[in-house]
């Protein structure tokens, strides 16, 4: 039981969630149940990705290739756990679960009625599985199918919500990513006419042969996958829909939508563009350029935006375009420590901003306010969330010994590598702008004079939850080393396909 | 060792124990505050003896490759028993000082906080450690900053952030680009970057480094929050304003001039020899500007960013008597500095008079406090028996013997432009009818007037007896040439 268990270890992180999602709805006269369920499947997912990262880790750079079906590719769908695919499993597990923990009694004055907080659950896990998913496939095909299944699960997500607002960023939203489906398929589609192959390896291998024979083909293709992810991961300036969408969802859709979703398309640009095309062949086709150039706007003009925003989650939404800026830029230096940065970043933000959703999703439900000019007092009041709303804030500005420092470290370190003094002056600018814009919070929060209502930290599974994460937080920044590993060899794969 | 780390988190421990007892009364939360400085300044005087002794202390780890350590070095020493002391006198004199005003508890907190982040900088054993409490100490001293809360105190707050987090920006590029180049971080082994030597971009390297450091070290043009920040209360104008925070951007270009380049590298750079001028400018322009002002906390302001370049001209001589006279001022500066600021809240607080104009006959109201800020005064135009003498005369020679003698001639002009500075405020005040009820009695006027007089009577002593500083100076000195 158990060697099958490990065996199909790759396989089950993905199933698992989606079947017990889709079973999920049959008990949705027991709330209360599904939730402890929701909590214990998450629980047992940061087991095994934790397993099955180790099992990577101490294999010293080994992937574990798994054929689904025992179909060898190329005729079987082929998952493959490397160091990016477990990292990234590792940073879906640990930022859901304490999302699970802090939805538990909390979200059925924010979706409605209580068989609607079902329904979301079922969304929810769906939406991890398909993420899963997309941190291991091997398979272009998979990849799309994957990301069909996040986007319909976070449509669902934002529109649960039971707020005027909800439902047209939701459809905003669905209308935005049936166009990058579109494009993401068509672009699939090219790259498997010209090779005839859909597993990664295979189609790069083929490529790599005859893309003097196709370039008009090859330049559609790749113009067609950066749109059509770029829309979904909120490529500056695709993100027009993310403030709405992130900021009206309901606030633990809002910590995995701005934490976890918008990321796994990234990994799935990344992937194809590092796995399929290559890293020579992106720099010809100046891909790299493109994205490193809008990922530095990104971080720029996001975070001008979110200096403007008055209402909580929209400020926090408008820094996640800012902060994905980053993840971009790294991702377009095409070397190993940029690389390196750009994942580790990911996973920095992952946990990073999941808190800030969480403690403003737990100030707006205590207050009822969500303008960072009403939070006066609330450090006093609220003090649990506001330390870990603070801890956050410091990890995103890039002080050290926080997740996010280690990150632009190296993201720093990438942009000197690369020649581009200029990335690394967008990257001080970034964590200047970001502290003018999340400060003020902190210092409303503390040093106003706090209001005379009476106002008092969430429930015990909440605060559980958000300690979880800036425990995670602080973590990742005193003792990276495992993950920092993880990144380094992740980005010297991708940066081994030539 | 073991001293090493509780002299760093004594201020931090008391600190977070007066935060975790809001309710405290007035009494205990003092007692706390003082037995933490205490604590941290003894064990900090005990680290600094063994440093200067030669003795090696530290500690370092690595995270995720990146090393960290804390190792200070004679410079270090230096810093770290400056602060400690003055935030002793710092701490009794709020006790008088703060009595009334409102949010003691917050007060007390970041105030031991920063002394622990001061220590941090001071103790600091390489780029990344000097770069993360350099960073802190903006955060630390931010609450302190806004105590009044007003528009205008959260108005120089910002200014204050933005300032420090943009300059804390540029020291971060700078370190990133020392690591790749030199592969290490660590003072100790000399300077950093004499294993490059001299390539392409070295200048802008060092002009990214000063310019982070200087904001912090208020060098024109990036001083204008200094004279901003002058909403908070007068003993953290005095100790963080006038000593810890800009100390610590004056501390960090000295390690950048001689532990990062190494004083040969910067001498062959051309920029080297631009940076007596940038101080030069600045210690002229802020004391005129000074003179200019009616408000005397801020005519203070300005004379601190004028001083504070007095320190960065002798590190920019690069030579021996130079960098011994910058060491030599940053005590005796930081003791009459003080002294002032603290002769300036008594004014206030007994006065009311904050504009030097109204501050006719104010002298023989408050007798003692004017003397000590007329001794201080002296000691700004460099005087004899007071210790800044001492440091003017080796700043000097250091400039004739650095071979950059016409700094000797700014140095005297900007000592008789402090005369005008401050010598008619205090012919000012003490003229008028004699005879006036004399404020200097009861309610807490005590514990401020007994630190501003014992810090005018230190800086006698070491005018008289400078020999009692040397054996440091020169171990300052020795460590870097």
């Amino acid at each position: 039981m158990m060697t099958a268990i490990r065996n199909n270890l790759p396989v089950l992180v993905v199933v698992a969630p989606l079947c017990i999602g889709f079973v999920l709805p049959t008990l949705v006269r027991r709330v209360r149940l599904v939730e402890t369920l929701v909590i214990a499947i998450t629980v047992i997912g940061l087991v095994g990705a934790g397993y099955l990262a180790s099992l990577v880790f101490s294999g010293g750079g080994t992937t574990i290739v798994y054929s689904m079906g025992g179909w060898p590719a190329p005729w079987g769908i082929e998952l493959v756990a490397g160091s990016a695919a477990v990292l990234i499993l590792l940073m879906i597990a640990i930022v859901v679960m304490p999302i699970a923990l802090f939805s538990a009694n909390n979200l059925s004055h924010e979706v409605g009625a209580s068989n609607r907080t079902v329904w979301f659950y079922t969304l929810y896990l769906l939406l991890t599985g398909a993420l899963a998913g997309m941190a291991v496939t091997n398979d272009l095909f998979n990849v799309f199918v994957l990301v069909e299944v996040a986007t319909l699960s976070c449509c669902g997500m934002v529109a649960a919500r039971n707020h005027s607002r909800a439902a047209e960023a939701a459809l905003t939203y669905l209308i935005l990513m049936s166009l990058g489906s579109a494009l993401l398929l068509g672009g699939i589609g090219l790259v498997y006419i010209i090779t005839g192959h859909l597993n990664m390896g295979y189609a790069s291998q083929e490529l790599s042969r005859i893309w003097q024979d196709y370039p008009r083909v090859i330049w559609l293709a790749a113009s067609f996958l950066l749109v059509g992810l770029g829309v979904k991961s909120a490529l500056f300036p695709l993100h027009v829909w993310l403030p709405d969408a992130h900021s009206y969802a309901p606030s633990p859709a809002s910590a995995v939508l701005s934490g976890l979703a918008v990321k796994g398309y990234l990994l799935c640009l990344m992937k194809i563009l590092y796995n399929v095309f290559g890293g020579s062949l992106i720099q010809q086709l100046a891909v790299d350029k493109i994205i490193t150039v809008l990922g530095m706007l990104g971080i720029i003009v996001g975070s001008v935006f979110a200096l403007a925003q008055d209402e909580l989650k929209r400020r926090l939404a408008f820094s996640t375009v800012a902060q994905l800026g980053y993840a971009f830029m790294g991702m377009g230096l095409v070397n190993t420590r940029a690389l390196t940065g750009s994942l580790f970043y990911v996973l920095g933000h992952a946990v990073s901003k999941a808190v800030l959703f969480l403690a403003a999703g737990a100030i707006i439900t205590a207050s009822g306010k969500e303008r960072i000019s009403e939070l006066a007092g609330i450090g006093r009041k609220m003090p649990v969330t506001m330390a870990v709303f603070t801890i956050a804030s410091l990890s995103l500005v890039g002080i050290p010994l926080f997740a996010g420092f280690v990150g632009k470290w190296n993201l720093l370190l990438g942009s000197l590598d690369a020649g581009n003094w200029l990335a690394a002056a967008v990257v001080i600018a970034g964590s200047v702008l970001c502290g003018a814009y999340l400060f003020p919070i902190i210092r409303i929060a503390y040093f106003e004079p706090a209001p005379s209502r009476d106002l008092q930290d969430p429930g015990m599974p909440q605060k559980v939850g958000m300690l979880l994460l800036a425990a995670a937080v602080i973590i990742l920044g005193v003792v990276p080393g495992p993950f920092l590993e993880l990144a380094r060899r992740a980005a010297v794969d991708f940066l081994a396909i030539r | 060792m073991i001293e090493l780390v509780l002299a760093l988190l004594s201020g931090a421990a008391g600190g977070i124990i007066i935060a975790l007892m809001p309710r405290a009364s007035r009494r205990l939360r003092n007692i706390i505050a003082l037995t933490f400085v205490v604590l941290g300044a003894v064990f900090t005087w005990r680290v600094a003896g063994m440093v200067l002794h030669g003795q090696i202390v530290g500690i370092s780890w690595e995270i995720g490759g990146l090393p960290w350590s804390l190792q200070p070095d004679p410079l270090g020493a230096v810093f770290g028993l400056i602060a400690s002391t003055l935030w002793l006198f710092a701490t009794v004199y709020s006790f008088g000082y703060m009595a009334k005003e409102h949010k003691q508890g917050t007060y007390y907190t970041f105030l031991l906080l920063a002394f622990s982040v001061t220590l941090g900088v001071a103790f600091s054993g390489n780029l990344a450690a000097l770069y993360l409490f350099y960073e802190l100490l903006t955060l630390a001293t931010y609450p302190l900053v806004i105590h009044r809360r007003d528009e205008e105190a959260v108005k120089a707050g910002r200014k204050y952030i933005l300032y420090s987090l943009s300059g804390a920006g540029a020291i971060l590029i700078a370190t990133v680009v020392t690591y790749a180049w030199a592969g290490r971080l660590d003072f100790a082994g000399g300077p950093l970057l004499a294993s490059v030597g001299l390539r392409r971009g070295a200048g802008w390297l060092l002009a990214l480094f000063i310019a982070g450091f200087g904001v912090k070290a208020a060098i024109m043009p990036l001083h204008r929050w200094l004279p901003a920040a002058m909403v908070a209360p007068t003993p953290v104008s005095a100790l963080l304003h006038a000593v810890a925070v800009v100390y610590s951007g004056v501390f960090g270009i000295l390690r950048v001039v001689y532990s990062v380049f190494g004083h040969e590298l910067v001498r062959q750079l051309s920029l080297g020899r631009f940076l007596p001028w940038v101080a030069a400018f600045t210690i002229l322009v802020g004391v005129i500007v000074a003179t200019r002002q009616d408000v005397l906390k801020r005519r203070l302001a300005y004379h601190t960013i004028s001083q504070l370049s007095y320190i960065l001209l002798g590190a920019f001589t690069l030579h021996p008597l130079g960098l011994a006279g910058a060491v030599l001022h940053m005590f005796s500066y930081s003791i009459l500095k003080v002294s002032l600021f603290f002769a300036a809240g008594i004014i206030a607080r007994q006065t009311g008079k904050l504009k030097v104009s109204e501050m006719g006959g104010v002298g023989w109201k408050l007798p003692l406090t004017m003397a000590a800020f007329g001794a201080a005064s002296l000691g700004m135009i460099g005087m004899l028996p007071l210790s800044t003498f001492w440091s003017k005369y080796h700043l000097m020679r250091g400039s004739a013997a650095g071979g950059i003698w016409p700094f000797a001639l700014v140095l005297i002009v900007s000592g008789l432009i402090n005369a005008f500075c401050f010598l008619p405020t205090v012919i000012a005040a003490f003229t008028g009818e004699r005879g006036q009820q004399v404020l200097e009695k009861g309610g807490g006027v005590g514990l401020m007037l007994a630190p501003t007089a014992l810090l005018a009577a230190l800086s006698v002593l070491i005018g008289l007896w400078p020999g009692m500083l040397w054996p440091s100076v020169e171990s300052v000195v020795r460590s870097f040439f």
